[in-house]
């Protein structure tokens, strides 16, 4: 790390750009995680079910974070494609609690990897097993063999249990995409 | 020089003005792409956004996959925090929520603007947000849309307030909980929140009439800080006013007239405009309105006085004596700077001047018409239109007048309303035909106008004839069958057959002419031209009334039908005669075709409006000389043809023969009660049907089997019933009941009938709708139905009564002097025979002129039956009014049926 670098990040000038769609089945918490990824005084406390999408802006550690956060309603699951295009990074969140409904997120998932726009890139995918802290909910390692994580070889991902709510968990994934676009770039 | 070069290659060019010009939409859509770049350059995709929304409003088609490709990829662009960029995303949106699908993937990002910080983008994110919310979605932004409502940033406010407008088309209920809010934003510091949120409260109330008088009520109450809002105040007030109609003592006229002292201009115009506007106001609530316009009529500012004038103008035939109370005002507005507040001026004093003063104004007012648009140019022929009527006796100046004006440069509408005029004036006054005439010849010399030169041929052809020397317009029609294009060649080949067979003298020239056209090499100008050669060697009068001189019908529609010029004759319904012959040819029988079985075209409105001073047949006909035929829309199905198809497909009717007539409907009980039902009258030959359509307005019953009983006068049968087998709430049913005519006396056709309803009544469930197993006989007495002279006789127009009259003959007349008692002057006498008869008054007969003391009308009409039935009733008054009644037909029964149904 230079120190041109450092001062450029001291002066607040220049931060990479970073474009990342999020997506998941309706209720498992996207927006809530990207509300609690933004500075404290840009939260909003009440989320809403995301009609269409919007766009969210956090910054984290050397990058600065512009996250189409996608609404994941069926109805409006498809289209999600019209933003794979430029995206440099996908997030993923599972509701660990919904056991019933894996299949589902499964079923969206392979048809996100299927896609023209992702299969020829070496996108990181970071999963989110998310609502932790519910009794029923299962533990990161049984979520990816329900969702048959260990399938995607072409692509880099990682998968950690989150909390949205009280933020736990959201810093390792969010650190663990910042590698991985770093290490992309060199 | 490198700019002076370029320059010259602008000019050149001519459109270099505009950097859209010439663009091309793939290439535009091409380059949207740019949107899913990153880092977005704000700049660059502004430029962008404004050639596609160029496009879109250029009217340039965009498939929808095209306009949804760029839809999406214009939504990434709401990464950019620009000001510029996102407000051009919101137009872009609006302009696009119709074209590209998906499009609610936007709502949240634009909730989120309309919920956020920016207040530059809140109220256009509103306005985007329901311009592309359907019905369905809209329960999930209500909750935003209440709180923007009541919001403090008054553009905020007025935005979503203006939207729910919108939005109020689609989804009224959902916009109708937001009632709350906009009252809490009516009684807003700002001016525009204000009105709008009256507007909205407005438009939520507006079915519900005490709702919208209690709104007003209140506003009036306590005082609007807003103009606006007092503007639309008044016009709610006028409407409910209309409505009400219970004189002017209202609260609501108090109101409208306290508006007249409000500080505001604008509220005191309103007031003042909707107090003249209303009808049947007196002189005294007149005048304060008044004197508020005159008052404005000497304003420093321009938009005033144009107000003013332009309103004294709308009102000046209403209240003549009003409005001359500010002739000082507008004599000092004529010399006005402006020209348009000028002319209106000045055609304002023409409407209430005197008629001494009529020349002077003329003279003023030709001065400048050079400097005036053909708009207000159309004003001032209205004007003179309505000043000739007034001033019989001034028609030489003012055709003059309006003959210079033809001579001048103008657009088709122009010289359109000079003709109009000119030929109203001729009908409206026989001293002014001769002067018109010749100045309608000498407009049709040089005359770009196909539609206009037709029209006036055919009025040639129909006036020209009966003047003192017919043989002066020959020179004129003729030189048109010379020098014009098809159209106008035909019709004046018809004008030149009309003098031919009406004035014998002229005959043998206008063969001569006729018989140049013969080789014309247009086919409908050869067509006319042998047709009416050869009707018109036969030297026989008959033949000529019947196809010349009544060539009423258009014959565009007849070159399909051999029996073509028949139907000249004949007024039938070209529908009815379509379905007759096709019967006919489906079912070949020994007998021949029967043109008398066909039914009888209604008189079209426009010709009933004859005598109102426009000009209805012949206008139409006119225009449908041209050859661009406007067959299709003539040939529309009557309200008789869509009775007659209902008639015909009742089993028990088929043996009828067809229909003849249907009456209107007559109402057969109040409005309000149980049951209402009304009656139309169908006669048949034979036979009459009342049809009675029934509606139950009780919500817990339902009727079965439902009939009308009907106790006859002495001589008719009642042959059968129909009945309406279920009648549930506030469905229509129909029962018919079918009444032989009496056989033996086929003279007595009058006659009266009372009726009762019967039916079964079962009560039912209000909500559900399902009804109890048992029911009661119930029976509901209607008024009774009278049947009249009018439900024999079908209108039919002559156009020339006197060839008709001759044609008929002598062998049935019936002739009868009666004195009228009860009415007092010609007028009513007239219209009393002419609604008595259901004839069709011809010749314009059905206009008195002023103070004659004698008059004739003349009727024409078709008897059941299809016997021809004319009627010449000569009036004289002197202490009653005696009438001198003389009855032709082709058929006894029929002559002496109407003759004796005057007594």
């Amino acid at each position: 790390m230079g120190f041109f670098d450092t001062l450029a990040r001291w002066l607040g000038m220049r931060k990479k750009e970073v474009n990342v769609i999020c997506v998941g089945l309706d209720n498992s918490g996207k927006t809530t995680i990207i509300n609690k990824l933004k500075p404290q005084n840009a939260q909003q406390s009440d989320i809403v079910p995301t009609i269409g999408f919007t766009v969210e802006k956090f910054a984290a550690a050397s990058l600065s974070f512009t996250v189409f956060d996608m609404s994941g309603q069926g109805r409006y699951r498809n289209l999600w494609e019209h933003y794979y295009k430029d995206a440099q990074a996908i997030i993923f969140v599972i509701d660990s609690s919904d056991k019933l409904r894996m299949v589902v997120a499964k079923d969206e998932l392979e048809q996100l990897l299927n896609n023209q726009d992702i299969l020829s890139k070496r996108i990181p995918i970071l999963f989110y097993a998310n609502k932790m802290d519910m009794q029923e909910s299962l533990s990161a390692v049984k979520v990816s063999q329900m969702m048959g994580l260990e399938a995607i070889k072409d692509k880099p991902w990682h998968i950690c249990a989150s909390n949205a709510i009280s933020g736990e968990g959201l810093d390792e994934g969010v650190e663990w995409v910042t590698d991985q676009i770093r290490s992309m770039k060199k | 020089m490198l700019g002076l070069k370029r320059d010259k290659k602008d000019e050149e060019d001519g459109f270099s003005l505009n950097p859209f010009n010439n663009l091309e939409k793939t290439s535009v859509l091409q380059e949207a792409r740019t949107f899913n770049e990153t880092p977005i350059n704000p700049r660059k995709c502004c430029h962008i956004l404004t050639k596609v929304l160029y496009l879109i409003n250029q009217g340039e088609h965009i498939a929808t996959t095209e306009a949804t490709e760029t839809f999406f990829a214009m939504t990434k662009l709401f990464q950019s925090q620009d000001v510029t960029l996102r407000r051009m995303v919101y137009l872009t949106i609006k302009e696009m929520a119709d074209l590209a699908e998906d499009v609610i993937i936007v709502t949240s990002s634009l909730t989120k603007d309309m919920t956020g910080k920016e207040d530059m983008y809140r109220a256009a994110a509103i306005r985007a947000l329901c311009r592309i919310t359907d019905s369905t979605m809209l329960q999930s932004i209500e909750r935003y849309m209440k709180q923007a409502i009541v919001d403090r940033n008054p553009s905020v406010s007025s935005a979503a307030l203006t939207s729910s407008l919108h939005l109020m088309r689609s989804s009224g209920d959902v916009v109708k909980r937001w009632v709350n809010e906009a009252t809490e934003a009516a009684s807003s510091d700002n001016i525009m929140v204000q009105y709008h949120a009256v507007g909205v409260l407005y438009h939520i109330k507006k079915t519900d009439r005490l709702g919208v008088s209690k709104l007003v009520s209140k506003f009036t109450k306590q005082s609007l800080r807003s103009p606006y809002a007092y503007c639309l105040l008044i016009r709610i007030a006028t409407k409910l006013l209309e409505e009400e109609s219970d004189g002017r003592d209202s609260p609501l006229f108090d109101f409208i007239e306290t508006c007249l002292r409000h500080k505001s201009e604008l509220v005191i115009y309103e007031a003042a405009h909707a107090i003249v506007n209303m009808p049947n106001t007196s002189a005294r609530e007149l005048a304060p309105a008044i004197s508020v316009l005159q008052l404005f009529c000497s304003s420093p500012k321009p938009t005033l006085r144009f107000a003013a004038v332009r309103t004294l103008n709308k009102v000046a035939m209403k209240h003549p004596a009003a409005v001359a109370a500010c002739n000082l005002d507008l004599e000092n507005l004529i010399t006005d700077v402006n020209r348009s507040i000028a002319t209106l001026a000045i055609t304002t004093l023409l409407k209430t001047g005197s008629e001494s003063s009529v020349d002077r104004l003329m003279k003023q007012i030709s001065t400048f018409m050079s400097e005036i648009s053909d708009e207000f140019k159309i004003v001032v022929v209205q004007a003179i239109r309505s000043l000739c009527l007034k001033f019989p006796r001034k028609h030489g100046v003012l055709m003059n007048f309006l003959a210079s004006m033809l001579r001048d440069e103008g657009g088709f509408d122009y010289k359109r309303a000079i003709v109009d005029s000119l030929i109203g004036i001729i009908e409206e006054n026989p001293e002014a035909k001769e002067a018109g005439l010749a100045h309608l010849c000498e407009f049709i010399e040089d005359c770009e106008h196909t539609v206009l030169a037709t029209r006036i041929l055919h009025l040639l052809g129909r006036e020209g004839p009966r003047t003192p020397s017919p043989s002066k317009y020959i020179r004129f029609i003729y030189n048109r069958v010379i020098l014009e294009n098809a159209a106008v060649r035909a019709a004046a080949v018809s004008a030149l057959a009309k003098f031919g067979a009406h004035c014998e003298e002229l005959m043998p020239s206008v063969v001569v002419l006729l018989s140049r056209s013969l080789l014309d090499t247009d086919d409908e100008v050869r067509d006319r031209a042998t047709f009416y050669l050869n009707v018109l060697k036969q030297s026989n009068k008959a033949l000529n009334s019947a196809y010349i001189l009544n060539d009423c019908t258009q014959c565009k529609y007849n070159k399909a039908l051999n029996s073509a010029y028949i139907l000249n004759g004949l007024n039938v319904s070209v529908v009815g005669l379509e379905r007759a012959l096709h019967s006919y040819t489906q079912e070949p029988s020994e007998t021949q075709f029967d043109m008398k079985s066909v039914p009888l075209a209604t008189q079209p409105l426009a010709e009933q409006k004859a005598g109102a001073g426009l000009f209805g047949a012949e206008g139409q006909q006119g225009a449908e000389v041209t050859p661009t035929a406007k067959a299709p829309d003539k040939v529309a199905a009557t309200r008789q043809d869509i009775y007659a198809e209902q008639l015909a497909a009742v089993p028990e009717f088929q043996g009828l023969g067809p229909l003849f007539k249907s009456s209107a409907a007559v109402q057969l009980t109040e409005s309000e009660t149980e049951y209402v039902v009304r009656c139309i009258k169908h006669t048949f030959t034979n036979h009459i049907v009342f049809q009675f359509d029934c509606t139950n307005t009780l919500n817990d019953q339902i009727l079965e089997n439902v009939t009308v009983q009907m106790e006859p006068t002495e001589g008719f049968e009642v042959l059968s019933h129909v009945p309406a087998a279920s009648l549930p709430y506030g469905q229509p049913g129909i029962t018919y009941t079918c009444v032989a005519l009496p056989e033996e006396d086929p003279t007595s056709v009058i006659g009266t009938f009372s009726n009762t309803l019967k039916f079964l009544v079962k009560d039912c469930d209000p909500n559900t709708g399902e009804a109890d197993e048992e029911g009661y006989e119930d029976e509901y007495v209607l008024e009774d139905v009278e049947v009249t002279i009018s439900d024999h006789i079908q209108k039919v127009l002559k156009p020339n009564f006197a060839a008709s009259w001759d044609e008929v003959g002598e062998d049935y007349q019936m002739e009868d002097t009666y004195a009228l008692s009860t009415v007092k002057t010609l007028e009513d006498a007239v219209k009393n025979i002419v609604d008595h008869m259901g004839m069709q008054p011809c010749e314009r007969s059905d206009k008195v002129p002023a103070d004659k003391s004698a008059h004739t009308l003349f009727l024409a009409g078709v008897y059941r039956g299809g016997h021809d039935v004319l009627v010449r009733a000569r009036l004289a008054l002197d202490d009653g009014i005696t009438m001198q009644i003389t009855v032709r037909s082709t058929d006894e029964t029929a002559a002496e049926v109407i003759s004796a149904s005057v007594g």
